[in-house]
């Protein structure tokens, strides 16, 4: 199959990459880019949101997006959010209130919080749940990614 | 995954030149068409991708009527102001679709062209009577809401031709509209049953107007003009919606699937349908003109 080349911004730096165009952005950023914090959890049904991604501000699921589609968009992997020695504020919440375990989900739980608090930096407990309502979770469960997000929003977080 | 090539035009000329390649499909936000194809429902030699074209993306006041480019998310359409103040039950509809994520991707075109009978956008915008703008290389052409889905997957859409946008009349006078619908969970399901409503009070405090759409009992979102007719000149309160609600339930037609079966349909679509519309005339007799 023909490839086609596709450039967009990935993580604050430009790319270019060369692709068959049936892979999806998770695919390019899996086994192409070695970015293995997005993950599939439910076989490429946007069901799951494990392997969300943050595209233009936008939390999208990278499955449910066609490599081609991506050209020009501004692509942020939980890779992008993490400082070099450290952690995001949210991922220092989510360890503190316990809301990670097996840790399959959290990076997507992880950049939707991010795109919350991006948009709305006071959102109230029912637009977290909203939020994170396309993400599951089968360990933990999500009260304690709800009490991450509060923790990050009250300033209530151990330096 | 299926091979296809694929063609991600800058401008609407392209667009339509790419599609008139024979086998070119559509590929707006993809997340139905890219679940389908992984399960081989869904095949097409040529996509194009309709990303690229932002003279799709728009939400316009036009005086007489609301247009919505086919590109608009339906979070653009969940945290407009314009379809707040002019059709409330379409922003309840796109706000209660999928999640952030796929509501983010998923456009008002791509639900239409779906022609899903469970789309959340379409009664709402069948109870405003809304118009779809189709375009190809030929020209263009006009169609009512209704005409353009035919059935379960099926629309009016010729090769070679694109949603170029939907349009539709705000109500006037003392009206309020409403969506609501039953899922298995909140998040990410797809409707068991949905509806939307309209209610139009004249000074007098009587239905002058009403509508009433409803989704996936039936293998078309159905009007359900028998309940809106028995509905006219009444005053609105519990008993007179009780009664539609019975009514709503001859007039539809669910089928039972994998989601629900169709007594399960056939009751909660008559629940739904008078608290839709319980609350259109709640909102109607608020509105202060």
């Amino acid at each position: 199959m023909k490839e086609i080349k596709v450039k967009f911004i990935l993580n604050g730096s430009p790319i270019e990459v060369l692709s068959s165009p049936n892979r999806t952005l998770l695919d390019v950023l899996r086994e192409d880019l070695g970015l293995t914090g997005a993950k599939d959890a439910c076989g490429g049904e946007g069901e799951c949101g494990a392997c969300t991604v943050i595209s233009n501000g936008k939390p999208i699921n990278s499955c449910l997006v066609f490599i081609g589609q991506v050209e020009g968009a501004q692509v942020l992997t939980i890779e992008g959010i993490t400082p070099k020695d450290g952690y995001h504020p949210l991922q220092k919440a989510f360890v503190e209130a316990g809301a990670v375990q097996c840790g399959y989900c959290i990076p997507g739980a992880v950049l939707v919080a991010k795109a919350l608090l991006d948009t709305n930096p006071h959102p109230g407990d029912r637009e977290i749940k909203e939020g994170l309502s396309g993400n599951l979770c089968r360990c933990t469960g999500y009260q304690k990614m709800v009490d991450a997000v509060h923790l990050v929003i009250d300033g209530g977080l151990d330096d | 995954m299926q091979d296809f090539e694929f063609y991600r035009p800058g401008n609407l000329l392209e667009l339509k030149e790419y599609l008139s390649l024979p086998g070119a499909r559509v590929l707006a936000g993809g997340t139905d068409i890219i679940p389908k194809m992984r399960q081989g429902k869904f095949t097409a030699p040529i996509l194009v991708d309709t990303s690229g074209v932002k003279s799709l993306d728009f939400i316009e006041d036009q005086g007489e009527r609301i247009v919505l480019g086919a590109m608009t998310t339906h979070q653009q359409l969940a945290e407009s102001r314009l379809i707040q103040e002019t059709n409330p039950a379409l922003r309840e509809a796109a706000a209660s679709i999928g999640c952030i994520q796929t509501r983010c991707r998923g456009t008002l075109g791509g639900n239409i062209a779906n022609g899903s009978p469970a789309g959340d956008t379409l009664p709402p915008l069948l109870i405003y009577d809304a118009e779809v703008l189709l375009q190809s290389l030929e020209g263009e052409r006009s169609l009512s809401l209704e005409k353009m889905i035919l059935g379960p997957g099926q629309t009016a859409l010729e090769p070679g031709e694109l949603i170029h946008s939907i349009s539709y009349q705000p109500l006037k006078g003392k009206w309020g509209s409403c969506f609501l619908k039953v899922g298995k969970r909140s998040g990410m399901a797809i409707s068991v049953v949905n509806a939307a409503g309209a209610v139009v009070l004249d000074s007098s405090g009587q239905i002058a107007d009403v509508r009433l759409a409803l989704g996936a009992v039936g293998p078309v979102v159905i009007r359900c003009l028998e309940t809106e007719k028995s509905l006219l000149g009444k005053r609105p309160d519990q008993g007179i919606f009780q009664q539609a609600s019975e009514m709503v339930q001859h007039e539809i037609n669910p089928i039972q699937d994998v989601r629900s079966t169709t007594s399960y349909r056939a009751h909660a679509g008559g629940v739904i349908a008078a608290r839709v519309l319980g609350i259109a005339a709640e909102r109607a007799a608020r509105r202060k003109d």
